[in-house]
């Protein structure tokens, strides 16, 4: 399966949750923030959300800005 | 003495309000906020990328106990993007400020009014404190005063040109007619400019370039800090009137000259 993470093409194995998602990808969650087709997600619902096919995931951190 | 600033019921200690972009790394950045004694830093989003994971702030500055974080939504081209950028900063700052900046053009980067005054209009909606980053206009200061805005934050100068206060005779505009606070954002090099915008009545300054474009950046923000702290207590020391003639301070009695 495939979504779209953070803009780039990204290839799933089986059926996986966001939170899932973010464990696979070793980012650490308390620092992310998470987008999931245009709407933030909060972190209490992202182990309650299954990816599908063609779903755009966008994970923000914090960085410095003025 | 306690003078603290307060926002939408929200009390600071210090008026000097840091951006944390542009440091050379983080240990700069973090002691230069220890220096400047703020305890409201602006943070800015990006798309998590793990070659630059180092990048991430939100450990290093979760360490500053008394310091919290006020995302901004920079990057937003229009409201809706002001709007969902505010959102996810939320979530991750667990708190109701936000520095809103909407500015499409990088070559000026000066603030799109019209977005900015829709994107506030719907974030006051969700409870959100407001701190607006907008051109030195009055009648715009005023319309985000009346929807709900927690204070305003007109341009002295535009963003990363060190020119100063090149705004301030509208500055004082919308200080003299403003009922929340005015902060300036945006434009300033020196301490002195700092301690000129209080002593004009604004209730706080937000630096950022030039601490971190300093040849050193931990020494600037303890200028700053004094900067603001002095203009400040002038401010509440209340400046003497101008005058177009001059005024004597010592006698004129002419008692050196004789007629005879």
């Amino acid at each position: 399966m495939q979504i779209i993470l953070n803009g780039e093409s990204h290839l799933l194995e089986g059926d996986i949750s966001l939170l899932a998602l973010l464990e696979t990808l070793e980012v650490e969650k308390k620092h992310t923030a998470l987008m999931l087709n245009g709407a933030v997600i909060p972190a209490t619902n992202w182990n309650e959300y299954t990816l599908k096919e063609n779903d755009e995931v966008e994970m923000m951190v914090f960085v410095g800005g003025g | 003495m306690n003078d603290t600033l307060t926002l939408k019921g929200e009390t600071l200690q210090s008026r000097l309000l840091i951006g944390t972009g542009k440091f050379a790394n983080i240990e700069t950045m973090i002691a230069a906020v220890k220096a400047s004694g703020t305890d409201l830093v602006t943070v800015a989003l990006r798309r998590f990328n793990k070659a630059q994971a180092e990048d991430d702030l939100y450990g290093p500055l979760a360490q500053l106990e008394k310091v919290r974080l006020m995302p901004n939504t920079s990057g937003a081209m229009n409201a809706k993007e002001a709007i969902r950028a505010a959102m996810l900063g939320r979530e991750l700052s667990k708190s109701r400020f936000i520095k809103l900046e909407i500015h499409p053009n990088p070559h000026h980067l000066l603030p799109d009014p019209i977005e900015t005054y829709e994107a506030a209009v719907e974030l006051a909606k969700q409870d959100f404190l407001i701190l607006p980053y907008i051109p030195a206009d009055p009648v715009l200061a005023k319309r985000l005063e009346d929807i709900g805005c927690a204070a305003v934050m007109p341009l002295g100068a535009a963003i990363g040109t060190g020119k100063g206060l090149s705004t301030a005779e509208m500055i004082r505009i919308i200080i003299r007619d403003a009922k929340v606070p005015v902060i300036v954002d945006a434009g300033l090099r020196a301490p002195s400019e700092a301690a000129h915008a209080l002593e004009m009545g604004c209730e706080a300054v937000l630096v950022n370039s030039a601490i971190a474009a300093a040849d050193n950046p931990e020494a600037m923000a303890a200028a700053f800090k004094t900067g603001v702290e002095s203009g400040r207590a002038a401010w509440k020391a209340g400046l003497m009137p101008t005058s177009e003639a001059a005024v004597a301070s010592s006698p004129l009695t002419s008692f050196l000259s004789r007629d005879d």
